[in-house]
Formats: C-alpha cells, sequence, structure tokens
C-alpha cells in the first residue's frame, strides 16, 4: 500500500519535459522581445510612426516608462530570469527551482493584464512587440499553474 | 563538462540577443538603397537655396512624435546649410493611427496659400500635444492660424479646398510609391536616409553630401 502511494506520488509528481522546455522557449521569445524594446528605448532615435504598428504611441507614452525605468527593461530582466531559472532546472532537477519560476509568472501575467488594458483602453493603440510580450507572459502563466498544480 | 557547456549555452544566447538587438537596431531603420521616386517640384514645400544640388527630402506626420522630435533637427539643419541645400517637407499622414494628421497638414497647406507654410509648419510641431488628441483641432489650427496674423476667412476656405486636400494626398502618394512606411523618412539626394541618432549624425550625413556635389 506504502509503495503504491510512493510510486503514485512520485509518478504525479514529475514535470512533463515539455512543459519545461515550453517554459524555457516562451521565456527566450518573451526576452527577445522586450530586450529588442528595451534596446530600442536606450538607442536614442525616436520610434518612427508606421503604417501598420501602433507601437509610437505606445512606446513614447508616458506608461511605457516607471521613474525613469523603461518598462520593456523591466519585461525583459523579468523573462531572463524565468528563463535562467527554467536552465537552473533542467541542470539540477530539484523541482524547488521550477516552481520559483511558476510562481513568478503571476508577476508577468498581472503585468500583461494591466498593459493590455492601458493598450486597449487608455492609449488605444496596439503594439505588436507589446502583445507578443503579453502572449508570451500568459502563456508562461498557464505554464506555470500547470507546474504548480502537479503536487 | 556538460554542466559548463550547458551554462554556457544560456549565457552566451542572452548576451547574444542583447548584442543582436544592438547591431540590429543600428543597421535597420530604413536605409537599404531605396530610393526617392517623385522628384522636387514647384509645388513642394521647400526652403534653404534653390541652386542647390543637394536636396532633403522629409516625408512627415505632424501628429507623429518621432516627427516632432525630428522637427528642432531639421529646423537646425536647414538653418546651418541654408546656403548649401534645399530642404523640402512633404505629407505623409497616417490617418488610421493619427485621426488629425491629415487636417494638420492641410492647416500648413493652407497657411501656405498665404506664404507661411514654414511658420505654421513650426507651431503644429511645437504645439503637438495640445491638439493631437484633440476633437476639435480644427478650431485650434485657426487660432494658430491667427497668432500668425494670416487671413483667417480665406484660411478657412483654403483648408477645406480641393487644391490643398490634393496636395497632401498626392504627397503621400508619391511617398507610398518611394517605400515610405513610416515617418519621419528622409531622402537625401533620392536616396533613403537612416534615420540619424543625433544632430551630429545628422550634420555629418548632410556636410558629406555637400562636398561630393559642390
Amino acid at each position: 500500500m506504502m509503495n503504491l502511494e510512493q510510486s503514485l506520488e512520485k509518478q504525479s509528481s514529475k514535470i512533463p519535459k515539455w512543459i519545461v522546455y515550453a517554459f524555457l522557449i516562451v521565456s527566450a521569445a518573451g526576452f527577445v522581445d522586450a530586450t529588442y524594446l528595451a534596446v530600442k528605448h536606450y538607442s536614442g532615435s525616436p520610434v518612427s510612426c508606421s503604417i501598420i504598428q501602433g507601437c509610437e504611441r505606445v512606446l513614447t507614452s508616458r506608461y511605457a516608462v516607471v521613474y525613469g525605468v523603461p518598462v520593456a527593461l523591466l519585461g525583459s530582466i523579468y523573462y531572463t530570469v524565468i528563463f535562467v531559472l527554467t536552465a537552473a532546472f533542467i541542470d539540477t532537477k530539484r523541482r524547488a527551482v521550477l516552481s520559483y519560476a511558476a510562481r513568478f509568472t503571476f508577476v508577468g501575467f498581472i503585468a500583461a493584464l494591466w498593459f493590455l488594458y492601458l493598450q486597449v483602453f487608455v492609449i488605444r493603440a496596439i503594439c505588436f512587440y507589446c502583445i507578443v510580450s503579453a502572449v508570451s507572459s500568459v502563456a508562461l502563466f498557464i505554464l506555470g499553474m500547470l507546474v504548480l498544480s502537479r503536487k | 563538462m556538460r554542466r559548463i557547456i550547458f551554462w554556457l549555452s544560456v549565457f552566451v544566447f542572452i548576451g547574444g540577443a542583447v548584442f543582436g538587438m544592438v547591431k540590429l537596431l543600428q543597421n535597420s531603420s530604413g536605409g537599404g538603397g531605396a530610393a526617392l521616386i517623385s522628384a522636387v517640384f514647384s509645388g513642394d514645400n521647400m526652403k534653404g537655396s534653390k541652386e542647390s544640388k543637394v536636396v532633403l527630402v522629409e516625408y512627415s506626420d505632424f501628429q507623429c512624435p518621432a516627427c516632432a522630435a525630428y522637427y528642432p533637427l531639421v529646423k537646425e539643419a536647414a538653418k546651418e546649410f541654408a546656403d548649401d541645400a534645399q530642404f523640402v517637407y512633404r505629407h505623409f499622414p497616417l490617418s488610421q493611427i493619427h485621426r488629425n494628421a491629415e487636417l494638420a497638414a492641410r492647416a500648413a497647406e493652407a497657411a501656405g496659400r498665404q506664404g507661411k507654410f514654414w511658420e505654421m509648419h513650426d507651431i503644429i510641431f511645437e504645439k503637438q500635444s495640445e491638439w493631437a488628441s484633440e476633437k476639435n483641432a480644427r478650431e485650434l489650427f485657426r487660432q494658430y492660424a491667427e497668432t500668425l496674423g494670416l487671413d483667417l476667412e480665406r484660411f478657412s476656405q483654403d483648408i477645406d479646398s480641393s487644391g490643398v486636400i490634393s496636395k497632401v494626398a498626392d504627397d503621400y502618394r508619391g511617398g507610398f510609391d518611394s517605400g515610405v512606411n513610416s515617418t519621419p523618412t528622409f531622402f537625401l539626394n533620392g536616396q533613403k536616409l537612416q534615420n540619424p541618432r543625433s544632430y551630429d549624425e545628422f550634420r555629418t550625413i548632410i556636410r558629406k553630401a555637400i562636398e561630393q556635389n559642390p
């Protein structure tokens, strides 16, 4: 009986590989996206206005910078943390490491909702790069919940 | 050993992505050898030296924040190279995202009918934040026209005249045909420029063109 319970627990606690790799890939994609915007912010040249995007309105709005720090940089740091934690899990196989990452995705999820709200209702312009980031954050949150649910 | 390689690749990826982005942004944003199709003509709004062989054509949108950011640079350059280069302003209002851009372009053209295109152009850029999201931008443009001492009745007629409307539309079409898809876009002697990042860079590019075309 004990054995069965133990083996059951062992089986259910195993996190499928696809979740781990999805974590890695999505955080890498979010990282590249946010880093692009952060570098663009610091490169000094104004974001051009384009026929197809509302990016310049979003990126030049006052919501794009918090206390002098561009939110893109915060996003870039956020994705780096998730990416490195996932890599650390692949390396050490320590479950706690992935749990930290999974809990941290909640922050990204809230941020994604907030920025979506700002774009749709306040700035009234949509920036493609910000949508990519929002999709990444929501995907990471779903993956994070999957990880946490496999206790 | 495998761990070292693993972590090395993780950090190479992170560093490489940052480095790649910096490089990408240095090389992209225009350039690419696109050429201006429509040549400068008498209907263009220009300042500087008419005899000069160096012509800078700017496609711009009055409501675009980047254009407003470039406005002082272009103005400064037009002053510095007033005897050696021509500066042409063409309209490229991105009406899909900037609802007052086209009207602003027409206001500048209407002022141009009374010989004050550049004066209106300056005010419109300087006060961009005032009228950009305003529902009744027309009234603000009228006020600017008043401060410039324009004949207001004529201004109000011209802003809706078919001549002014088609001038803005023609500029837009010419820009579109030349591959303009974002603003501001600059063409120096017909070649699309990579948007300069500072006044010094801008000045260097223009100076080089002047030296090559004495």
